[in-house]
């Protein structure tokens, strides 16, 4: 790759790189270092393909390259961790702030769905992307994405009825 | 989009901290790069040396088949000699026929020489075509009575050329 098309690269990453963590760390459930080794493997995976796509749709193909990534470490048995009943670094009342405490909840319920749910959620709601383009990134049929999307938001419902309340 | 919804696209927009794109990453990326390249070439190489080796070991066992090609039809025969059945005897009679007190080496009425005989590898004797009675062999071509038949007859157009391996098995009575 030449040498402009490395400064194109390089400003695309350092500008869309903090999207790109946040977006990985909603797919993996808070898991930061995971989350910053899937945005390193999609940006390794660009490199080699940005001077085909780099006038195209380069963030759509990271997105789908770490979704996809995603799925695939949460189906690896062993990351370095052991299941706990309680989650130790639960956030106390008071010595954070209420921002951080909800994000730490947020977090902890994406993690307890299943993968493609949570992908799917994360995609529809924070990424607002349509359900057709859900479906893409996941790659699988329309009504499937569609399925796992209704079905991540209706465990988030029951999760996270204490942080948002229903109205009226 | 209900309220608890759009409530969610908030929580998850409002948890985006900014981090920025720091060196330790810049380095890490360009050394991930470097190992993926190095992986591609290990790849292409090791895919390289696995298409020559299937290549070479079937060049290598193609010839051990043991199906031939061989040609279908058994190689022509001489045609003066009508007493041989095709296939069974391999050594042509050149004389039997032809009796000792003529030295002209006259066909009998029964030889069915064809006269487009060339010898070809594909040329059949036609055995409807009857020589004529009528030819003569050339005076060149003298029947030998004791089997050391001259190999050449000339009949009418073309001139039969018997192969020169062939005369010494011609003198034996069949």
């Amino acid at each position: 790759m030449d040498q402009a098309r490395a400064g194109e690269f390089d400003e695309f990453v350092a500008a869309r790189w903090s999207v790109l963590l946040h977006l990985a760390r909603l797919l993996t459930g808070g898991d930061r270092h995971r989350a910053e080794d899937l945005v390193q493997e999609s940006l390794v995976k660009l490199w080699f393909v940005w001077p085909r796509i780099a006038d195209e749709a380069p963030e759509a193909y990271v997105r789908t390259v770490l979704v996809r990534a995603a799925a695939r470490s949460a189906r690896r048995r062993w990351w370095g961790e052991r299941p706990v009943e309680q989650v130790p670094e639960t956030a106390a009342a008071g010595d954070v702030s209420a921002a951080v405490a909800e994000r730490s909840r947020l977090e902890a319920a994406l993690g307890r769905l299943p993968a493609k749910q949570r992908a799917a959620v994360v995609l529809r709601y924070y990424q607002d992307l349509t359900e057709r383009q859900v479906a893409e990134a996941l790659g699988c049929p329309l009504g499937t994405a569609r399925s796992h999307a209704a079905r991540g938001v209706a465990r988030l419902r029951q999760l996270l009825a204490d942080v948002i309340e229903p109205v009226g | 989009m209900d309220h608890f919804e759009r409530q969610l696209a908030r929580m998850m927009r409002d948890a985006e901290q900014h981090s920025p794109f720091e060196p330790r990453h810049q380095d890490r990326l360009r050394a991930g790069v470097r190992a993926r390249r190095r992986v591609r070439l290990a790849q292409k190489a090791v895919g390289s040396v696995l298409a020559v080796a299937g290549l070479s070991l079937g060049l290598f066992l193609i010839p051990d088949t043991p199906t031939r090609t061989e040609p279908g039809a058994p190689l022509p025969r001489p045609v003066s000699s009508p007493s041989s059945s095709p296939g069974t005897d391999p050594t042509p009679d050149l004389t039997p026929t032809a009796p000792p007190s003529s030295p002209t080496g006259s066909l009998p009425p029964s030889d069915t020489a064809d006269p487009s005989d060339t010898f070809g590898p594909s040329d059949t004797a036609d055995p409807s075509d009857t020589a004529d009675p009528s030819d003569t062999a050339d005076p060149t071509g003298t029947a030998d009575p004791t089997g050391s038949a001259t190999p050449t007859f000339t009949d009418g157009a073309s001139t039969t050329t018997f192969p020169e391996t062939y005369a010494p098995e011609s003198s034996g009575t069949p």
